[in-house]
C-alpha cells in the first residue's frame, strides 16, 4: 500500500534529536577529521593540501610523548574503572537491597549531591584536601607519623582520586538499576541450596549484575579517557593524558589540525573498546539467556 | 529419603520493632507429614515457614528440627529443600545446573551429580529439558524444576511458599496429586504455606489455620472442616452459617441444612441460587433481615429451587459447632 511506504508521522518527532545529534556531534566531528587531513586550516589558508602527517607524526612518534600520553590515558581511565567498580557496586547492592524508601532516597541523594557541584570545584576541593600543606599531609607531619608530605596529588594517584569521586555516581546509579531488578530470592535459593552468603553472591547475583558492571564500567571509562579539567588540575607536570594534549595542541602551539588528528585517534580507540565490550557483553547475556 | 520432626516453640517475630508478625506460635510436626499453615495474606504463615528455613531469627522462642535446637544455624547448613512461590530458578543457569546447584555445594563428585540430577528430573517427568533455560519453560515446567531442585539434595524436610499460586486452575490440581504423591514416596516432611482453603483441604495430613500471627486451630483437614474452633476458622474454611443461638456462636455448614416440606425447624424464601455444578447454593432469607446459606447437593438432577420459593430449612443439632467466643 502507497501508505506503507510513507514514514509514520511520528517519525517526525525524532527530528529534534536527530537535528541535536548532527549538530553536536556529526558536524563537529566531521570538521574536526577533516582538519586532521589538512595541513592548515583551508577555510582561510588557500595554501593548505591534505596529508595523513598529523597521523604519521602520532604513529612514529620520535619523543615518545604522544604514544605515552595516549597509554596514560588508558591507564588512568583504567585504573579509575576498576576503582569506580570496587566503591561503587557495594553501595549499589546496598542501596538496590535497603528496605527503608526513606534510606534508599537519602542514600541515593548523597551519590546525587556531588554531581551537583561543578567538577571544577570539586577538584579544587581535593587539592585542598590532597596537596602538601593539605588536610592529609599537615595531620600527618603534625602528628609526626610521616616527616615529609606524602605525594598524594599532581600525579597519576591524585589525578585518579578525584576522576573516581566524579564518576562514582554514575558507576552507582547504573548498578543499582541493574541489581535492583534481580529477585533477591534467588540468593535465598541458593542458601537454602548450601551455599553461604558470600557463595550464594558469587554464584547468582554477581553473574546476573554482569551487564551492570559492563555497562557502567563503559560509562566511567569512556568519561574519565575524555576527562580534562581533572587530570589537568590535579596532575600537574607528571601527567599528560590525550585530551590535555589536545587542549595543549589547540590553544598553545596552534596545530589543530594535530588536535584533530589525535581527537580522532582517542575516539578510535574509544570506539574500539566499546565495540570490544559490546561483543563482551553480548556473549555473556547469550550465555545466561537474558538477551 | 529420611525425614525429621519440626518444632516451633513459643516463637515470635516482629518487624521494624512495631509490626508482630508472628506471636507466640508453637507447633509439633511429624517426621514425613504434610503440613499446611494456612491463612490469610499477612497471618503470619510465610514469616513461620521463613524461621523454619532460616531466612527469618525469631525474637524469641526456639526452633527445632529433628530434635536438634537450630534456631541459630544460618540458612545453608539447615540442609532443607525449600520452593519459593515465584520458583526462584536461576535465570542464568540451565535446567540441569539449577538442579546440580545444591549437589555442587555439597561437593558431590561430578559422576553422581550428572546420575542424581538425571534421576531427579525423571521422578518430575522433565526428562529432555536439561539444556534448556528457565525462561524457556512453561510456569509448570519450572515449578517442577523448582521442585527436583530442591528435592535433590534429599532434604529431611521441603518447605514450600504457596508454590503453585501461580499456576492455572486445572495445572494446579494436577500438581496438587503430583506433589502429594511425590511426598508420600519419598516420605519427606512438607511444610506448606498456602492462602488456598482447598488446597489445604486437599493436600494436607493437618492443617494449622493462622490469624494475626497466632495459630487459631491445628487438625485433620476434616476437623478443621468439620469442627472449626473459632469464628474465624469457621468463616475462612468454605462456606459457613454463623447461628447466633442464646449468646453463643455456632457453626454450620450450608450442605448440612436439609430443604423440608414438613417439620421445618425454620422457614424462608430463596433470595438467589448460585448453580455451581456440582451442587447449588441458595441463599434464603429468613426473619428479621438475616439469611442462611443452603447447599443442595445434585443427586442426578438439577434442583429446580427459584428465587422467590418458599423453603423449609431443618438441621440436625449435632451438626452445629459451637464455637469458642
Amino acid at each position: 500500500m502507497a501508505i506503507a511506504s510513507r514514514p509514520s508521522p511520528i517519525a517526525w518527532l525524532l527530528a529534534p534529536a536527530l537535528l541535536l545529534f548532527v549538530l553536536f556531534f556529526v558536524l563537529p566531528f566531521g570538521v574536526m577529521a577533516l582538519m586532521s587531513f589538512y595541513s592548515g586550516n583551508p577555510a582561510t589558508n588557500s595554501n593548505a593540501f591534505l596529508t595523513t602527517r598529523h597521523y604519521e607524526r602520532f604513529v612514529f612518534d620520535s619523543a615518545g610523548i604522544y604514544h605515552d600520553a595516549l597509554w596514560a590515558t588508558l591507564r588512568i581511565g583504567l585504573i579509575t574503572t576498576i576503582v569506580s567498580l570496587l566503591i561503587g557496586y557495594p553501595l549499589a547492592h546496598w542501596m538496590a537491597r535497603m528496605q527503608s524508601r526513606l534510606g534508599h532516597a537519602l542514600v541515593l541523594m548523597a551519590v546525587i549531591a556531588p554531581m551537583l557541584t561543578g567538577i571544577v570545584v570539586r577538584t579544587f576541593a581535593w587539592m585542598t584536601i590532597l596537596q602538601d600543606k593539605g588536610v592529609i599531609n599537615t595531620l600527618l607531619v603534625d602528628w609526626g607519623i610521616v616527616s615529609k608530605p606524602l605525594p598524594l596529588m599532581y600525579n597519576e594517584f591524585g589525578t585518579v582520586v578525584a576522576l573516581v569521586h566524579i564518576y562514582v555516581p554514575f558507576m552507582v546509579l547504573t548498578l543499582t538499576g541493574v541489581i535492583g531488578r534481580i529477585d533477591e530470592r534467588l540468593e535465598q535459593a541458593a542458601r537454602s541450596l548450601g551455599a553461604g552468603r558470600l557463595r550464594a553472591f558469587v554464584e547468582v547475583t554477581l553473574p546476573l549484575s554482569l551487564p551492570g558492571i559492563l555497562a557502567g564500567s563503559l560509562l566511567v571509562f569512556a568519561l574519565s579517557i575524555s576527562a580534562y579539567v581533572t587530570p589537568s588540575l590535579m596532575g600537574g607536570t607528571d601527567v599528560l593524558t590525550l585530551p590535555m594534549l589536545i587542549a595543549q595542541q589547540v590553544g598553545t602551539s596552534f596545530n589543530p589540525n594535530f588536535a584533530g588528528a589525535l581527537g580522532v585517534v582517542l575516539l578510535l580507540v574509544s570506539l574500539l573498546i566499546v565495540i570490544a565490550y559490546n561483543r563482551i557483553l553480548a556473549r555473556l547475556s547469550g550465555e545466561q539467556g537474558l538477551a | 529419603m529420611t525425614s525429621a520432626t519440626i518444632k516451633l516453640d513459643n516463637v515470635t517475630k516482629t518487624f521494624d520493632g512495631r509490626v508482630l508478625a508472628v506471636d507466640g506460635v508453637t507447633l509439633d510436626i511429624a517426621a514425613g507429614e504434610f503440613f499446611s499453615l494456612l491463612g490469610p495474606s499477612g497471618c503470619g504463615k510465610t514469616t513461620s515457614l521463613r524461621m523454619i528455613a532460616g531466612f527469618e531469627l525469631p525474637d524469641s522462642g526456639r526452633v527445632h528440627v529433628a530434635g536438634r535446637d537450630i534456631t541459630d544455624l544460618p540458612v545453608h547448613k539447615r540442609d532443607m529443600g525449600m520452593v519459593f512461590q515465584s520458583y526462584a530458578l536461576f535465570p542464568h543457569r540451565t535446567v540441569a545446573e539449577n538442579v546440580a546447584f545444591g549437589l555442587r555445594m555439597r561437593e558431590v563428585p561430578k559422576p553422581d551429580i550428572a546420575r542424581r540430577v538425571k534421576a531427579a528430573l525423571a521422578q518430575v517427568a522433565l526428562t529432555g529439558l536439561e539444556d534448556r533455560k528457565p525462561g524457556q519453560l512453561s510456569g509448570g515446567q519450572q515449578q517442577r524444576v523448582a521442585l527436583a531442585r530442591a528435592l535433590v539434595v534429599e532434604p529431611p524436610v521441603l518447605l514450600c511458599d504457596e508454590p503453585l499460586g501461580a499456576l492455572d486452575r486445572k495445572l494446579r490440581q494436577q500438581m496438587q496429586f503430583e506433589l502429594k504423591e511425590l511426598q508420600k514416596r519419598l516420605g519427606v516432611t512438607l511444610v506448606f504455606v498456602t492462602h488456598d482453603q482447598e488446597e489445604a483441604l486437599a493436600m494436607s495430613d493437618r492443617i494449622a489455620v493462622m490469624n494475626h500471627g497466632k495459630v487459631e486451630q491445628v487438625g485433620a483437614p476434616t476437623e478443621i472442616y468439620e469442627r472449626p474452633r473459632t469464628r474465624f476458622v469457621a468463616d475462612f474454611i468454605g462456606e459457613i452459617n454463623i447461628l447466633e443461638e442464646g449468646g453463643r456462636a455456632r457453626a454450620l455448614r450450608p450442605e448440612k441444612i436439609r430443604l423440608v416440606s414438613d417439620g421445618a425447624r425454620v422457614s424462608g424464601t430463596v433470595d438467589t441460587a448460585n448453580f455451581l455444578g456440582g451442587s447449588t447454593l441458595l441463599r434464603v432469607s429468613i426473619a428479621d433481615g438475616r439469611s442462611l446459606l443452603v447447599r443442595e447437593t445434585h443427586a442426578g438432577e438439577r434442583a429446580s429451587r427459584l428465587p422467590g420459593d418458599a423453603v423449609g430449612l431443618a438441621w440436625n443439632d449435632a451438626d452445629a459447632v459451637t464455637l469458642e467466643s
